[in-house]
């Protein structure tokens, strides 16, 4: 993969220097259309100029939660998305209009071609297709649904009974395995059913997501997760992705040599400290602020994100600009007060 | 699944209808209201409470020890002097919340001292506090009269509607504190005919300072009332009942902007200089709530100064929330006179605290609000202090029965 590939172009300071006016113009639109984001700015004090990424106002991505943001008047919102709720919470509700919905795709698209090539690809998904049928699809069969948009002949290598269906496989891997083909599945279910499959999958390029939770319960990083595969199923070309509902489009991209999420052009991610919520310097971790410059019907473009990450390298990686680690999930803070709000028991 | 730890006297498992055959069991001499033997043990319980050690690691346990010394005890007995013959109510249960640790000694001490037999349910989730205070209570057992052991237990069980059936049945007075949810929950259970329910539920407190008198007052005693309001504030992360979340200027414009930007310079200092901090987790929390209320248009402006200190100004006094924000996030706003409380003031209000009004003000205020909301009226500083009479309930009155006697 060279330097430069689709939308992994920009070194850090062209980068800045295309974005901040872009997001800059953003913030003043929402300003303007979105009289809850107006009143938030007003509140806080936020005003131009925005020097650098840095100095542009943010939003706590839970805001999505709890208040209904858009840009866009009503009979214009083309599709809500919502994300999954964590137990207790309300989801986030995105409301896109058709140029927003139509950009978001068009950019995943010109995202993902970096890995995958202009053409659509065979497609593995690690995981059964019954994830992608439930009436109330989950996060994980969102995801896969989206993803299915980028291959063709669809197989699953799960059953309807979770199992692994080694005929599906085989069959699949009889038409495509001499080919470029495409795998995707949440990064837990890959680690679980790919590396058991005795397949030859060196011609694949896995796309996966989800985090590494469950997997470092079993003391799985991301080297060890590389380290497997391509040892067990000759699985090399391997792109972990980082994004979320609420800046629906963007994805951070694993680079090929594994070594961090990098942001595509119209994109990019802040590291703040949380005590001094200044930009935390490279090597330093913090929480994850996502910049897009694709929300332009709500206003999600600058989000505080409640990840931990670091910067690993500027413009020293296989693609240029920021080059980070996602660390985890923040815990959520707990009120210790009489009203139980922990609930009896 | 009727099976209940029990934890004070240590006594391992037993069935609830073991438990409640071990505290109905006839005693040498029922417990009186303010029983010597009762009297004795609290006093030592209390006693082992503020050794040093032990205060400074749990400065609550401090604070309850102080509720339980001899005075105190002595006092609270002493005021249920009168015509009739003050009797115990028999079987109290106890359901305190689970992330205060504290609160189900003071609902138990003063129901024991009026002589009551106790069983307190103590969740399986209570903190390092709760361990300390269980050992402590072992240590004076030692000591203690048999009766004590014999009519007071504290228990812990898995979520068992079996096990609350039965001692909801079997009490005389309940007594559930901490929230709604619980207080709903609990209620499903149904109580003898003639056993009632004391309930604690949700709250929410304020504090009002006449903005004329705080910047008369010296700098010395606005450092004073600083400390007492962080202190009000900052221990249980701001998340108790009667810890304020609005502050109420009274005033002129010009004289509560002055006011608060003092009052809030020196709250900075007190919390910068005892260290107090939030951790990334509860930051954020802040930022989604002050946002929030921003977002829909309820706060003018919103600062942080540092993390742990966020200042909301509010759009309109009726706008003060009463859900928590997050640790240290203090929303503002001006009255134009005392009075103006009376139109604002929910139910769920409990405590409020002053600074800078003359008692009779006071008084008037409370007749004003004629207990629509409002049970406590106490100086910055006193918020947390616990009281025999709290939530606007004369707890040892609640916690007895009274016997007409005429011949």
């Amino acid at each position: 993969m060279s330097a430069g590939a689709g939308v992994f172009t920009l070194s850090e300071p062209e980068r800045e220097a295309a974005l901040v006016p872009e997001l800059a113009a953003l913030t003043a639109r929402h300003r303007e259309a979105c009289p809850p984001y107006r009143r938030i700015l007003d509140a806080i004090g936020a005003a131009p100029p925005y020097e650098r990424l840095a100095d542009l106002p943010w939003l706590p991505v839970r805001l999505f939660k709890t208040h209904e943001l858009r840009s866009v008047p009503e009979d214009q919102v083309f599709r809500v998305l919502t994300s999954s709720g964590t137990t207790g919470q309300r989801p986030s509700r995105i409301h896109l209009d058709r140029e927003a919905a139509a950009t978001q795709t068009r950019m995943l698209a010109a995202t993902l071609r970096a890995v995958l090539g202009e053409r659509r690809l065979p497609m593995l998904v690690a995981d059964t297709r019954s994830v992608v049928r439930d009436p109330t699809l989950s996060a994980r069969g969102a995801g896969v649904l989206g993803m299915m948009n980028f291959g063709r002949d669809h197989t699953f290598v799960l059953d309807e009974q979770g199992r692994v269906d080694a005929e599906a496989v085989k069959g699949f891997l009889s038409r495509h395995g001499g080919e470029r083909f495409l795998v995707f599945g949440f990064t837990f279910m890959v680690w679980l059913h790919l590396r058991g499959l005795g397949a030859d999958l060196s011609q694949a390029v896995l796309i996966h997501s989800g985090g590494w939770k469950r997997l470092a319960e079993q003391a799985v990083d991301n080297a060890e997760f590389r380290r497997r595969l391509a040892a067990e199923c000759g699985l090399t070309r391997v792109h972990n992705f980082y994004g979320m509902v609420e800046q629906i489009g963007t994805v951070f991209l694993e680079g090929p040599d594994g070594d961090g999420f990098y942001c595509p052009d119209f994109a990019d991610v802040v590291i703040r400290d949380p005590d001094t919520w200044q930009e935390a310097p490279t090597g330093a971790p913090g929480l994850i602020e996502v910049v897009s410059t694709l929300p332009t019907s709500y206003p999600g473009h600058v989000l505080l994100t409640e990840d931990l990450g670091v910067v690993r390298g500027v413009d020293d990686g296989s693609w240029p600009g920021k080059r980070f680690e996602v660390l985890g999930r923040l815990p959520r803070a707990e009120a210790r007060g009489c009203s139980d709000t922990m609930g009896q028991g | 699944m009727s099976a209940v730890d029990i934890r004070f006297p240590a006594g391992g498992t037993v069935g609830v209808e073991a438990l409640l055959d071990q505290v109905g069991g006839a005693l040498q001499g029922e417990l009186q209201v303010g029983d010597e033997r009762v009297r004795e043990f609290l006093a030592a319980f209390g006693r082992r409470l503020l050794r040093p050690a032990l205060a400074r690691r749990h400065p609550e346990l401090g604070s309850l020890g102080f509720f339980l010394r001899p005075s105190e005890l002595a006092r609270t007995v002493q005021g249920l002097a009168g015509e009739h013959v003050r009797v115990p109510r028999g079987l109290v249960f106890h359901v305190p919340p689970a992330n205060v640790d504290t609160v189900f000694v003071y609902s138990w001490a003063l129901s024991a001292l009026m002589g009551n037999r106790n069983i307190v349910r103590l969740s399986h989730r209570s903190g390092t506090v709760a361990e300390t205070i269980l050992e402590t209570l072992h240590e004076a057992l030692a000591d203690a009269d048999p009766a004590i052991a014999a009519t007071q237990r504290v228990i812990s069980y898995d979520r068992s509607e079996v096990v609350t059936a039965a001692l909801s049945a079997a009490c005389d007075l309940r007594v559930v504190w901490g929230g709604d949810g619980a207080v709903r929950e609990i209620r499903r259970q149904a109580l003898a005919p003639h056993a009632r329910d004391l309930t604690f539920p949700d709250r929410s407190s304020f504090a009002v300072v006449r903005a004329a008198a705080w910047l008369c007052a010296p700098r010395a005693a606005r450092v004073t009332v600083a400390e007492g309001f962080v202190n009000d504030t900052y221990w249980f992360d701001q998340a108790a009942c009667s810890s304020p979340r609005t502050v109420f200027w009274v005033g002129s414009e010009g004289d509560c902007d002055a006011a608060r930007a003092d009052f809030t310079e020196h709250v900075a200092r007190v919390v910068t200089v005892r260290g107090w901090g939030v951790d990334a987790a509860m930051a954020v929390e802040k930022r989604v709530s002050t946002y929030g209320l921003a977002a829909d248009g309820l706060a003018e402006s919103i600062e942080f100064h540092g993390n742990a200190l966020a200042v909301v100004q509010l759009s309109a006094a009726a706008a003060a929330p009463r859900r928590w924000l997050g640790a240290g996030t203090f929303a503002h706003a001006r009255l134009g006179a005392l009075g103006e409380l009376v139109a604002l003031v929910e139910r769920r209000d409990q405590t409020m605290t002053h600074f800078g009004f003359g008692r009779g003000e006071l008084e008037e205020l409370a007749r004003g609000l004629a207990g629509r909301g409002v049970d406590r009226m106490v100086p910055v500083g006193s918020a947390l202090s616990f009281h025999r009479v709290w939530d606007g309930v004369d707890l040892p009155a609640e916690f007895t029965r009274l016997v007409t006697v005429v011949r």
